[in-house]
């Protein structure tokens, strides 16, 4: 019995194969589903011939048998309809260009200090916007760097007057901080700062700095480097390694230098590191204790950590940027480059 | 500081290789930043910073290193005697600025012989950058390098009055140094004088009128100590910096006069003949202390987040040559060495710890959070503008903040007095610029030399003026330039070049994007950069947020651009006050909307805004949405005249409208435009 069905099966995918245009379809339709003459009405008719414990199953062999020749058979149709329609439409050539809809570019240095901001927010920092324009006290005095200080070299300065000046550094947001908020403080700010450096591959009058204070009680040098170690991880690569040396910066004490493992060569020694598998990346130290007094923070309860970095330095170092010009210049080449 | 490392190892041993020493000094904070071969010795390069005038010197150095590597440190011989019984050259030393100058060792020497000073001693002072002149000069110049301290030699002959006197300055003297050079003092600088009048500028050049000289025989050796921050001011006024000048800015060690001078004697009995003719004369009026600091371990810990052990502490300061004293539990008072002139307080000796227990192995630790993390106010505004502006296609730039004259005569400030760079770098950085313009057309001129002729350009910046306070301010403002087509060529290209209204709709984009609710944009009064056919100004709530428009033809031809160049300069604090205006729903409309086109034939004059205004005043709420779709001047219209092609949308809220109605709203609207403007329908 069910050697018949399967028999019927392979007739109908025969002729199933065969069809080659609407008039056989129809015929193959009416051969196997006409009402009255169809095979399977005509089988199904047989039914009263088996035996009644039989019945149940041909009859739902039967039906399933009808489902297939249905479905199939409108597969057949909806292909031919579909490859009918496909001969009379004509084709568009999608490999021509797009509309070109033009797309502008964030210039790499703003992106990155967005990304630098957003790392700070997350780690509980707040953002000052702070003045280009600073008094000599910010930018200097309240860092521990009073007139005649052989610190001031290292910061050729740009003077309006006598006590008004381009910031140099971000570090002014260490005593804006400490005068605005109350500890535990977390505060960075980042922005164009400004020294009296002819132009030249690797110096600019203008360039940009993140500056970050942290003011808390029992802050350590330890939590200076676990900080450092998370920032600059998420600022470059997670396999970075990072080493501090001894440096100096008047307004931090023990104050250190902050190397991290060549990205271009991974530490093994290459041109840009010259060698070393290190690349400077930024100043750091614990707060030094005359800023805190100068700011009115009791050093003696509370103490806290500060590190400043360039922003066009990280923007060269990510990039492979090699002159610093290229940054201010705003040539499309480049400034498409990102 | 140039460093040799055959000089060096008389007076430490160095077992290590060059690479080695020059890897373990960088980890104390003593950088070496390059490393070079002079007359067959390795000569280190050191980055000294300004806190540690102590290892200006090789044995500054020797001693770190001598700390480094628990190793003795040894002193050069001196033979010399410093006093006699009686002096064959009296002399008198006078300090009349004990301010300034607190200690001043001196002693005479006669019976020299100027020549030159061996070959040994030649290669030393070459190896660390210094050029060989005479026996004499080159004895206090070795010993300056050796020791640190500065020394000086006056021909005793030449000195008038046959003694010194420390003063200040007279206001406006004039003085010609070493070099040759001709200098005016002020009445701050201190002077070295010699009864009659100046010899020498203290601590940072002698005088051409002392100078040493081939017939030379006596010569007067100054070991003095001068306060830094005078001679610091003293070098900067006069634009003049020593080797000498250096190191007492930085701060020189008032101990080491005596060791220093007794070195000079002895290396100028050795080897230019000369012996000691007056005594040693040590005036010192105001006696220093060194420093002393209390030291708890607990606070090394507190400080450093490392456990450092007594142990530890003791020896290292111990090798650094600091002097302890146990001072209660687990504290010490410690004496520092009077060559330390960063001592002074208890972070200083932490620091001195933590580089010789090294920064590496201090525990890195996270502290928790107490604090909540906050953007800058700007922070929103100033990122939606670039995002919006830079999916727009606009490229963003940033230009110095500097400005020349010619900025300033050909983009006058609109407001505000432009502020002025006190000590300029070039004519580049004279002033502050006062626009964004500027550096927008500049940076588009510096494309089209590169052939790109499509520049869109955004800037978000700060422009400068000076305050009624005499005191520079600085704003922060958009500046959008535009110029080129308005796509790229490209074969679905709409042919049109990037006009006014290209540059009104990126900036009605934004203004929209940033939800700023409502603005408008005027024609212009005289904008002088800008085209006066074409420019117009931004009207948000009742304040001018900024202008747009084509730069001048002028500057157009001025920088050859050949090419019509759209800009518009924005404030930035006047979109912050508006922007991020929240929204509020408004329920969906149930009905259906019906549009109608209409063309009216106006003239020219006719501003589309008053036109529009005119329909809303009518008070038709059912008018939805004004749109003008087409623009026509030409035969069909008579001379003078635009035909305007406005769609119109109704829509009501409570029910669906009526054929009848919407043709009434026509209705009313045509009939006002011709009352009021005197126009109707186009007929077409
Ligand atoms: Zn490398």
């Amino acid at each position: 019995m069910s050697e018949s069905i399967d028999n019927l099966r392979r007739l109908f995918e025969e002729d199933l194969a065969a069809i080659d245009g609407m008039e056989s379809w129809k015929a193959v339709r009416d051969k196997y589903l006409a009402r009255e003459s169809g095979v399977i009405t005509t089988e199904l008719k047989k039914l009263r011939d088996l035996p009644k414990e039989a019945r149940p199953a041909f009859g739902q062999a039967m039906n399933q048998l009808r489902a297939l020749v249905e479905k199939k058979l409108q597969e057949r149709l909806d292909e031919a309809k579909a490859a009918e329609a496909s001969t009379k439409l004509q084709r568009i050539d999608v490999t021509r260009p797009g509309f070109p809809f033009a797309l502008g570019s964030i210039h790499p240095i703003k992106r990155l200090q967005s990304e630098i901001e957003q790392i700070f927010v997350s780690m509980g920092f707040q953002i000052f916007n702070l003045p280009e324009i600073e008094r000599d006290y910010y930018n200097f005095e309240g860092l521990n760097m009073p007139r005649n200080h052989p610190a001031r070299d290292a910061q050729d300065t740009f003077y309006f007057d006598d006590s008004v000046l381009l910031r140099t550094h971000c570090s002014s947001v260490q005593v804006h901080a400490m005068e605005e908020l109350k500890p535990p403080i977390r505060a960075i700010s980042t922005g164009k700062v400004y020294r009296r450096d002819p132009f030249d591959a690797t110096h600019s009058p203008m360039f940009y700095q993140v500056d970050v204070i942290v003011i808390e009680e029992g802050i350590t040098m330890g939590d200076l480097k676990g900080m450092l170690d998370v920032f600059l991880k998420r600022m470059f690569h997670s396999d970075i390694r990072m080493r501090l040396r001894p440096g100096f910066f008047p307004f931090v004490e023990p104050g250190a230098e902050v190397d991290i493992s060549c990205i271009f060569c991974s530490g093994k020694g290459c041109p840009t590191c010259k060698q070393s598998g290190w690349v400077e990346i930024l100043g750091a130290g614990m707060v030094h204790p005359k800023v805190l007094r100068m700011s009115g923070i009791d050093d003696s309860r509370y103490s806290g950590f500060a590190w400043g970095m360039g922003i066009d330095r990280v923007a060269i170092l990510k990039h492979g940027v090699d002159d610093i010009r290229l940054f201010f210049e705003n040539d499309l080449r480049f400034l498409r480059q990102f | 500081m140039k460093i040799s490392i055959e000089w060096l190892q008389e007076y430490v041993e160095i077992r290590e290789s060059p690479e080695k020493l020059k890897e373990d000094l960088s980890m104390i904070g003593l950088l070496v930043e390059s490393m070079t071969k002079v007359h067959g010795t390795h000569v280190l390069e050191i980055e000294v910073t300004s806190n540690r005038p102590d290892c200006l010197s090789h044995i500054g150095m020797a001693r770190e290193i001598a700390a480094l590597y628990s190793r003795p440190l040894k002193w050069p011989t001196v033979q010399a005697k410093l006093s006699i019984p009686s002096d064959r050259i009296p002399y008198a030393i006078e300090i009349r600025d004990e301010e300034l100058c607190p200690r001043y060792v001196g002693l005479v020497m006669d019976g020299i012989k100027v020549g030159t000073s061996p070959d040994w001693m030649q290669r030393r002072l070459e190896s660390a950058g210094m050029r060989p002149l005479n026996n004499v000069v080159d004895i206090t110049n070795y010993v300056l390098l050796e020791m640190g301290h500065p020394l000086h030699a006056f021909d005793y002959d030449v000195l008038r009055k046959g003694k010194i006197v420390v003063a200040r300055a007279r206001q406006g003297e004039r003085f010609q140094t070493l070099d040759g050079m001709e200098r005016e003092l002020d009445g701050e600088m201190l002077m070295i004088n010699d009864g009659e009048g100046p010899v020498a500028i203290a601590g940072v050049m002698g005088g051409m009128n002392s100078e040493i000289s081939l017939s030379t025989t006596r010569v007067l050796i100054e070991s003095a100590y001068f306060g830094p921050a005078s001679i610091r001011r003293t070098s900067k006024k006069l634009g003049l910096s020593t080797e000498a000048s250096y190191r007492f800015e930085r701060g020189a060690d008032w101990d080491n006069t005596v060791p220093a001078i007794a070195r000079t004697c002895s290396l100028i009995e050795q080897l230019a003949g000369g012996k000691i003719a007056g005594s040693l004369q040590d005036i010192y009026p105001r006696k220093k202390d060194p420093v002393r600091i209390t030291l708890r371990q607990a606070n090394t810990k507190a400080l450093l987040g490392a456990d450092l052990t007594s142990e530890f502490i003791e020896s290292t300061l111990r090798r650094l040559n600091f002097d302890l004293a146990p001072e209660g539990e687990k504290a010490w008072l410690v004496t520092c060495p009077t060559y330390r002139a960063d001592m002074e307080l208890e972070a200083d000796l932490i620091e001195e710890l933590a580089r010789f227990y090294g920064y590496g192995n201090i525990p890195a630790t996270l502290p928790p959070s107490k604090t909540i993390g906050i953007h800058s106010p700007v922070y929103r505004l100033e990122n939606s503008i670039r995002e919006i502006i830079s999916s727009q296609g606009y490229n963003e730039a940033i230009n110095l903040s500097f400005a020349n004259e010619m900025d300033h005569l050909e983009f006058p400030p609109l407001q505000g007095e432009r502020a002025a760079v006190r000590n300029p770098l070039t004519e580049d950085t004279q002033y502050m610029r006062t626009s964004l313009a500027a550096g927008l057309v500049r940076s588009a001129k510096r494309n089209f030399n590169y052939g790109q002729r499509l520049v869109r350009l955004f800037e978000l910046g700060k422009v400068y003026h000076l305050g009624s306070d005499g005191v520079p301010f600085e704003r922060n403002v958009l500046g959008i330039l535009g110029t080129g087509g308005f796509t790229d060529q490209n074969w679905k290209n709409p042919s049109a070049s990037f006009d006014f209204f290209h540059l009104k709709g990126v900036l009605s984009k934004l203004l929209q994007g940033v939800r700023v609710p409502s603005f408008e944009i005027e024609p212009a009064g005289k904008i002088p950069w800008l085209n006066p056919a074409e420019s117009a100004v931004l009207k948000i709530g009742k304040e001018t947020a900024g202008v747009l428009g084509s730069l001048s033809a002028s500057l157009e031809e001025k920088y050859k651009l050949k090419q019509p160049a759209y800009l518009a300069e924005i404030d930035f604090a006047c979109i912050e006050k508006f922007a991020f205006a929240p929204p509020s729903y408004d329920p969906l409309p149930k009905y259906p909307s019906a549009e109608r086109d209409i063309s009216i034939v106006v003239s020219r004059d006719l501003a589309f805004q008053t036109i529009h205004k005119g329909i809303l005043q009518l008070g038709i709420c059912e008018l939805v949405r004004l749109q003008l779709i087409d623009v026509y001047e030409g035969e069909k219209i008579p001379e003078g005249k635009v035909s305007l092609t406005l769609r119109l949308t109704f829509q009501d809220r409570e029910k669906t409208l009526t054929v009848d109605r919407v043709q009434d709203f026509i209705d009313t609207i045509l009939s006002f435009i011709h009352k009021t403007y005197g126009v109707g329908l186009r007929s077409i």
